[in-house]
């Protein structure tokens, strides 16, 4: 029995720190393209997607935000943030966790000003889908 | 019915013998990349074990960070080879966790997850990394607290501001290799904006630099007002 915990066990240490990919993002911090239309113009689209994808396309008004060019996209951001605002960020799927990793250090690095951070739900390609 | 049954356990026998397998050497890689380095390359070595080729059908990444790609499409009985995997480091920080997800039309194992752990060098840790006052509020200093990492052996922080309405101030704090930098703006009556740049005298030849924000921001989006309920008369 004890044996049977083992690869667990190590697993779990080996992984202390949080393992981005394999933890889903809790329901307070996710938001639906519906609920996020809803928000209306309180609402901060971040592109999180890497710069091709964003110039390819993004959703209106969305800014881009990725972890490859932090330092020169976040004062960009900043420019278009205002307190009180909604700041929803996506990725390209639901697959995807460029989004909660940005959502996180956004949170982490902005404390306590910006909290309103979430991720979209199915990231770009539900945008796609619900777009009216 | 004796002969139907030992041609069948020869025909499993045949199968289990003749099956391919890739067997990995390592399916977790752990990377620590240095100061300067760009990107972190971790090579999954694998080689086929069984007695038929192997083929890859897909190799997938979990992350537009990473790049991973195979020496060859098809593995025959006995070759070694590796899947490699290279992670674009950016401006990220921390413990970065990516996978790599392969598929093989071997079925005894058709997906493997590659795992690359990258532990990037503590440096400077900023907390927080922005500072902002709301329109009309009092113009008090407030502080960035900047702490070096274990790898990271700064003496001193230089910071400079974008904007020469914010007035900055750089004191040791009481624990070596951490700062406050105070930031204060000369007025909260418009707003303005400032990118702090932060330069600590490591590493000696190429310090590098780090960045803050200060910003002055218009009035707060009020959420809209509640209608409220008629009160029964």
């Amino acid at each position: 029995m004890a044996l049977a915990f083992l690869p667990g066990i190590g697993q779990a240490i080996y992984f202390r720190d949080k393992v981005s990919w394999q933890s889903p993002v809790p329901a307070s911090e996710s938001v639906t393209a519906a609920q996020a239309r809803a928000w209306g113009g309180d609402v901060l689209w971040v592109d999180a997607r890497p710069d091709p994808e964003f110039a390819s396309d993004h959703i209106p008004g969305a800014v881009p935000l990725n972890e490859d060019r932090w330092n020169e996209l976040f004062p960009q951001f900043l420019g278009t943030w205002a307190q009180g605002k909604k700041v929803v960020v996506y990725c390209s799927s639901q697959s995807c966790n460029l989004s909660r990793d940005v959502a996180v250090r956004l949170r982490k690095q902005t404390q306590p000003a910006m909290q309103n951070v979430f991720v979209l739900e199915g990231g770009w390609e539900e945008w796609l889908k619900t777009r009216r | 019915m004796k002969t139907h049954f030992f041609l069948g356990l020869f025909s499993l026998c045949l199968c289990a013998s003749l099956r391919a397998e890739l067997k990995w050497d390592q399916t977790v890689l752990e990377l620590h990349p240095g100061l300067g380095d760009k990107e972190a390359v971790g090579h999954f070595k694998y080689q086929n074990i069984g007695k038929t080729p192997v083929r890859f059908k897909s190799v997938r990444t979990s992350c537009g960070c990473t790049a991973a790609q195979s020496q060859t499409e098809e593995v025959p009985p006995g070759d070694k080879g590796e899947i490699t995997a290279t992670f674009k480091i950016g401006d990220r920080t921390g413990t970065q966790i990516k996978t790599v997800t392969v598929e093989t039309d071997d079925a005894s194992h058709a997906t493997t997850v590659l795992t690359l752990k990258s532990v990037l060098p503590e440096m400077l840790a900023l907390n927080p990394s922005f500072v902002f006052w709301t329109a009309g509020e009092e113009a008090k200093s407030k502080t960035i607290v900047a702490k070096a990492g274990k790898d990271f052996a700064a003496k001193n922080l230089t910071v400079t501001s974008s904007n020469p309405d914010f007035l900055i101030k750089v004191e040791p704090s009481d624990s070596a290799g951490q700062w406050k930098i105070n930031v204060q703006p000369k007025q909260t009556a418009r707003a303005m904006a400032a990118a702090l740049t932060i330069r600590p005298d490591f590493p000696k030849d190429a310090p590098k630099m780090f960045y803050a924000n200060a910003s002055v921001t218009g009035a707060p989006v009020m959420p809209p007002p509640v209608a409220k309920a008629p009160v029964p008369k």
